[in-house]
């Protein structure tokens, strides 16, 4: 009973703030039906899951390695295209496996590089010279390779092949003509010379990595053992290049007569995988030469945003698009809209009759239900793994855990990795839901900062609440904007404008940060 | 060779733009207790951090059992078998118990195999294992930090003012520990209480605005009343 009252204590400003949330939110019923006011608060549920799941990364990010990661919105952002892509277009993505993997696959050789040049020996100035030579072969090769390989493109002139008439045909209600995709043929050269090129270019810019990191003054401990794992991972990817290459046109086919469901649960495991992959290169290509810089670091996650951007409108032009819903999202036919969560699953509904409203199974259900996945996945990994103690406790105290003999490095490039996989899970989730442009990730990110600020910025719970809070109070404002609200001593309702959704949340993080500074979940300096 | 546990020569190490060690010498011998002795900002911490390539000298050598640690990152440093007890009782706060000491586990089972060791010396733990680190008294998270050093087999532990800011009966306690862990270990000791360093340690190093000046047998120095009080400012 004690500890009860000394935690009420430590916890009063925390307890007041929750308890006026809790207010407000059940006066917000009193202005509209209790179904209305159901459907408000669940479909906040929903934007606030898509919101966390930036919100997490960037906090985790933050809180381990002091990193404030300004491109993570634009990861969210990346995240929804390439799983768009991969859900409408598939034969693309099969189409830019074969060389990511090539050069990727040649990457994981540089441990064999590094110890074959350490048995070099070079005089001073061929040893500057040598990896700059290479590098400009290994990108001449790639560059002449890539112009002559078909990744199957989308023009913007033909009609056809716009991407939002792509993303037409996979509407379960589409009847046209079907489209085979481009078949994965070298133009105007032999495959064997275009293979050739881009295994070898490959490799020579593995080598000039390794090159130009010789150069600078090495450990004299560096094992001479040769990585087999590595060795054997990299051979294997490269090898699995190739073969994606021969079979290139019938995985294609295969793929585009899958379900839509399948194809969008597999869109959602690529946009992951990519993330993750993605995030580490970058950590360990951008980010790592500067954690004794911090501004410069900020300054590169800052550019690395509106690169993003740009690259991102390039590829896929300036097209507002909405992904279609998996079939199993989307039938509006018998038996919908379903009663209950079983009755869905029966029909495939797009829509359920649940607490007394009409939900959206795919907005409503599908993402909430991710949300919860991955909160709840998260949090074991932090609180039941080895990682997660390492994580937690180097937020804490890096220096200490790298003094145990633990090298945080390692996990700085996971954490990071994962990071920029749950944004990029989040982007993919938001196709469907919520469509997709080039600014979703800035309006993300923004919602995602000031979710941490009020939940505490490296809190993971704090992440959760957050994200919640700002999305209750966005909803709710478009909610009365639709509605009006009844103040007194006025004749009319009082109709909030859109654009007050922006500023509403930022209040609410001013409000938040003048009472509790430390958010609400934040730990007290 | 010499039987040295630890080797360290004429390390120079800057913070920033900060000359702070400007030539410090220790001689570890194996299975003793070495204390470093020296004022406040003399340089005693940073010399353990310089070891563990926390705060990496800019010239000098420093060799653990023969091998050069010039240029390891710290990790590679600390898993040769350096084990590190910070000051200020830097535990996990967040991490229980078990965690704080579950994370000094270098191979799968250490903790199990040194277990009745840890809590032979520290019973309290035993009885906290599952508590987290910021229930802990001042005590007992100093018991703690050194308990997380003996998880994993080390050579070497660095041992940073394990008696600050605890109280008489405590010190008592953990000198008991530190002589009972250092049958096992050899310990390179930081102390600013100069009756527990000599109660302790067989040798001794002491540190002046960054440079090592005087060492040698502890038990010569406790009747040099002139040097303890040239440098430790304290008879």
């Amino acid at each position: 009973m004690k500890t009860l009252t000394t935690w009420v204590r430590h916890n009063r400003t925390v307890l007041i703030v929750l308890a006026i949330f809790l207010a407000l939110y059940m006066m917000a019923a009193s202005g509209m039906e209790s179904s209305e006011w159901m459907i408000t608060t669940v479909r906040s549920f929903s934007v606030g899951a898509l919101i966390f799941l930036v919100a997490s990364g960037f906090s985790i990010i933050l809180g381990l390695m002091d990193v404030l990661n300004f491109a993570h919105g634009e990861m969210y952002m990346l995240g929804a295209f390439i799983g768009w892509t991969a859900y409408v277009r598939p034969d693309t993505i099969v189409d830019v496996l074969t060389p990511v993997l090539l050069i990727g696959g040649a990457f994981f050789l540089m441990p064999i590089w590094r110890i074959l040049l350490q048995r070099l020996n070079l005089s001073d100035v061929l040893k500057r010279l040598w990896p700059v030579i290479v590098l400009l072969l290994g990108a001449a090769l790639l560059v002449y390779g890539l112009a002559h390989y078909p990744i199957g493109r989308w023009s913007f002139d033909i009609p056809n092949d716009l991407p939002s008439s792509w993303s037409l045909r996979t509407d379960i209600s589409y009847a046209g003509p079907f489209i085979p995709p481009v078949v994965a043929s070298f133009e105007g050269i032999s495959p064997l010379l275009g293979l050739g090129s881009l295994v070898l270019g490959s490799l020579f810019l593995s080598i000039a990595v390794s090159g130009f990191e010789a150069r600078r003054p090495q450990p004299h401990l560096t094992s001479q053992k040769i990585p087999i794992q590595g060795l054997t991972a990299g051979i294997l990817l490269m090898v699995l290049g190739l073969v994606l290459f021969a079979v290139n046109t019938p995985l294609s086919e295969w793929l585009y007569t899958l379900s839509t469901t399948l194809r969008f649960l597999i869109s959602l495991v690529i946009a992951t995988a990519t993330g993750f992959i993605l995030g580490s290169f970058i950590e360990a290509a951008l980010i790592r030469p500067l954690y004794a810089r911090p501004v410069y670091q900020l300054m590169i996650t800052l550019g690395l945003a509106f690169i993003t951007i740009e690259l991102a409108r390039a590829v896929w032009g300036y097209a507002e698009f909405q992904s279609p819903r998996p079939a199993l999202f989307a039938s509006t036919g018998e038996g919908c809209p379903a009663e209950s969560l079983g009755g869905w699953l029966a029909n495939s509904c797009s829509t359920i009759t649940l607490l007394g409203g009409r939900m959206r199974s795919y907005n409503e259900v599908f993402i909430i239900l991710m949300g919860l996945l991955v909160l709840g996945g998260v949090w074991l990994l932090l609180q039941r793994s080895r990682v997660g103690m390492i994580i937690r406790a180097g937020v804490q105290d890096r220096e200490m855990v790298e003094a145990l003999g633990i090298n945080v490095r390692r996990v700085f490039n996971f954490v990071f990795a994962l990071g920029v996989a749950l944004a990029a899970l989040g982007g993919a989730l938001a196709g469907p839901a919520l469509g997709l442009s080039i600014s979703m990730g800035t309006t993300v990110l923004l919602s995602a900062l000031i979710a941490l600020a009020i939940g505490g910025l490296t809190s993971f719970p704090g992440a959760a609440a957050g994200s919640v809070l700002v999305a209750l109070l966005q909803q709710f404002i478009t909610k009365y904007g639709q509605l009006g609200i009844n103040l007194p001593f006025l004749a009319d309702p009082v109709k909030p404008s859109p654009p007050l959704v922006p500023a509403s949340t930022v209040t609410l993080m001013v409000i938040i940060l003048l009472v509790l500074p430390q958010g609400l979940f934040g730990r007290k300096e | 060779m010499s039987d040295n546990l630890l080797e360290v020569k004429d390390i120079h190490t800057f913070i920033g733009q900060f000359h702070i060690l400007e030539g410090v010498t220790i001689s570890v011998p194996q299975g003793s207790i070495t204390a470093l002795l020296g004022r406040n900002g003399a340089g005693k911490t940073t010399t353990l951090k310089s070891i563990l390539g926390l705060t990496p000298p800019r010239s000098g050598s420093i060799t653990l059992s023969g091998e050069l640690l010039n240029g390891l990152r710290s990790f590679e440093i600390a898993a040769l078998g350096i084990g590190y007890v910070p000051e200020h009782r830097a535990i996990f706060r967040d991490l229980s118990v078990e965690e704080n000491l579950r994370i000094a586990e270098r191979r799968k089972g250490d903790l199990a195999r040194k277990a009745d060791f840890i809590f032979g010396l520290f019973p309290d733990l035993k009885r906290l294992y599952k508590l987290n680190g910021n229930k802990l008294s001042g005590g007992q998270q100093q018991m703690l930090a050194i308990a997380r050093a003996l998880v994993p087999d080390n050579k070497l532990l660095l041992i940073d003012e394990p008696s600050e800011g605890l109280a008489p009966v405590l010190i008592e306690q953990m000198m008991e520990a530190i002589r009972q862990l250092s049958a096992e270990t050899t310990v390179l000791l930081v102390e600013q209480n100069f009756i527990v360093a000599s109660r302790l340690a067989e040798h001794y190093v002491i540190i002046e605005e960054g440079q090592s000046v005087k060492s040698g047998r502890i038990a010569s120095l406790v009747n040099d009343k002139d040097t303890i009080q040239r440098y430790l400012g304290a008879a």
